[in-house]
């Protein structure tokens, strides 16, 4: 059974629709790269998954459960990092990770133990004591991080998680994702190409809120990359807006 | 339960560590000495010139009206208490304003409603962080009635009937407790703590003066509306009766600012 199960999945706004018809499966451990140009529906899709933004039609299953009929259950599962880091700004680091730990229903006996984890997973364990005000954009980003990671959900949701970090923190953060394949099934969304390819081994590329590819990273370089196969030129060419081309979303290889 | 504490030892947290809780504070202080003295130079005026025109006995004859400063009780202690409902009035919408408007800005509400909390849980537990700081805020001037058993004398018993001052006390703590759930409604309904401030001002003091309008109505019009009206169902919990009419219909509209709320709540996701 799919970790991850999303059919059909649709949002419509009163003057626009952010995403259309979308299905994909997601299998345990696995590590999927959401790709597509700003406004695809990247976010959008991904608030849908969390149970925050319920969709206009369409369902999503967490190791099984819908997230409409059984939103507990589902919230239980999956650590969210928001496009924007949900921080109080406050609190200090600590005080903020125990307070979204004791949400996520972390025992108080294994609660010091808990934040210590994500501290040092997410290289914060000096900074514990800070006021999350004073700490820098990169800063911030890993306490997102760090309060994604409490409680260990098997699925993790993760919206730019490298935004406004430098070369050596992402890197870092590209290790700890990679790092967490496996034991979690990990959905990341980033515009950075090169993020991708260094991190996951599949990718789903979102165009206009519909899917135009869905395969491992190699095959969609292969397939849409033209002579050189280049995932950026694969990325450039399914996501570029050319009226006179519709897209075909379930048979991508004529976008090519 | 749990989730409901923690979200309250939050908010709590929040209302301390920010400045905004400690400027409220001041400001109540400040304005309820204000009226403090002047309610007491009134009380001593009328004491003095009671006593240099014959006694309680002659003056109550001359004006029935006096019978409300025989003592520090009724003459100081319930007329701060009515002044206090007011204050509250003014106050209470700065300090309920961010409880959700706060969050919304803050893109919080997304950690909020991702985590495995129930709606109910949220506005529970900000409620319970609200009460405490109006609690808090109301507790402070506990200090006035202080002083005066300290420093007061009477001519029978103790200097201050402790029994109606707490009675009336608990009134105002029901009232602080009113505001802050149509103030929390509100702010659950924007993301701008400022309008949310001006919308509960703007909802309290109309609400808070019905009362006068229902003067000037016809009946059946004019009962309704003077019972609706804030300013008559607390005259009766300020002075220190147990009213239980009034009891209800504070906690009917506590009761019912909750509700609305979990609604605002639930419906935010649906927008």
């Amino acid at each position: 059974m799919p970790m991850i199960e999303v059919q059909n999945l649709t949002k419509r706004y009163q003057d626009r629709v952010a995403v259309q018809s979308l299905s994909f499966s997601i299998a345990e451990g696995e590590i999927l790269g959401f790709l597509g140009p700003n406004g695809a529906g990247k976010s959008t899709t991904m608030r849908m998954l969390t149970g925050f933004l319920p969709p206009s039609e369409g369902t999503v299953r967490v190791d099984g459960f819908d997230v409409f009929e059984s939103p507990m259950e589902v919230k239980r599962r999956i650590g969210y990092l928001p496009e924007t880091p949900p921080l109080y700004l406050e609190m200090t680091v600590r005080g903020y990770l125990r307070f979204v730990a004791s949400l996520k229903g972390v025992p108080g006996r294994q609660m010091a133990a808990e934040v210590d984890r994500v501290a040092e997973l997410t290289d914060l364990k000096p900074e514990l004591g800070r006021i999350i005000q004073k700490l820098s954009k990169g800063y911030r980003q890993r306490v997102g991080m760090a309060q994604a990671l409490l409680g260990s959900p098997r699925v993790l949701i993760l919206d730019e998680p490298t935004e406004g970090l430098d070369p050596s923190q992402r890197k870092d953060v590209r290790s700890l994702i990679r790092g967490l394949a496996g034991q979690h099934t990990v959905i990341l969304s980033t515009h950075v190409l090169s993020e991708v390819a260094l991190t996951c081994e599949r990718a789903l590329i979102l165009r206009r809120g519909q899917r135009v590819a869905h395969d491992s990273i190699q095959a969609i370089a292969q397939t849409h990359g033209g002579p050189n196969g280049s995932l950026e030129e694969a990325f450039i060419r399914l996501t570029q807006d050319d009226e006179s081309s519709p897209v075909n979303a379930e048979r991508p290889s004529e976008a090519a | 339960m749990r989730n409901t504490l923690a979200i309250a030892r939050k908010e709590l947290s929040a209302y301390f560590t920010t400045p905004w809780a400690y400027i409220v504070f001041t400001m109540m202080l400040g304005i309820t000495s204000f009226f403090f003295v002047a309610i007491l130079q009134d009380f001593s005026e009328v004491q003095e010139m009671v006593r240099a025109n014959g006694g309680w006995a002659q003056a109550e004859r001359l004006d029935p009206g006096l019978a409300d400063y025989k003592n520090l009780t009724d003459g100081v202690v319930m007329q701060l208490w009515g002044v206090l409902s007011v204050v509250t009035l003014f106050l209470a919408p700065f300090l309920a304003m961010r409880l959700f408007a706060e969050e919304k800005r803050s893109r919080t509400m997304e950690l909020l409603m991702t985590v495995p909390v129930r709606p109910v849980e949220i506005v529970l537990g900000k409620y319970l962080g609200g009460l405490g700081v109006i609690g808090t805020t109301l507790g402070l001037t506990i200090v006035f009635p202080l002083t005066l058993a300290l420093f007061g004398r009477a001519e029978t018993g103790s200097a201050i009937e402790w029994s109606t001052v707490l009675l009336g006390y608990g009134g105002l703590l029901l009232w602080g407790a009113t505001c802050m759930a149509i103030g929390m409604f509100l702010s659950a309904l924007t993301e701008s703590q400022m309008l949310a401030a001006i919308l509960t001002f703007a909802l309290l003091l109309p609400w808070m003066l019905l009362r006068g309008v229902a003067r000037g109505a016809e009946e059946p019009l004019r009962s309704i509306l003077h019972h609706l009206s804030f300013d008559a169902q607390l005259e009766g919990l300020t002075s220190g009766v147990l009213d239980l009419k009034a009891l209800v219909f504070f906690a009917s509209v506590i009761l019912f600012s909750l509700l609305l709320t979990h609604r605002a709540v639930e419906a935010q996701r649906w927008a």
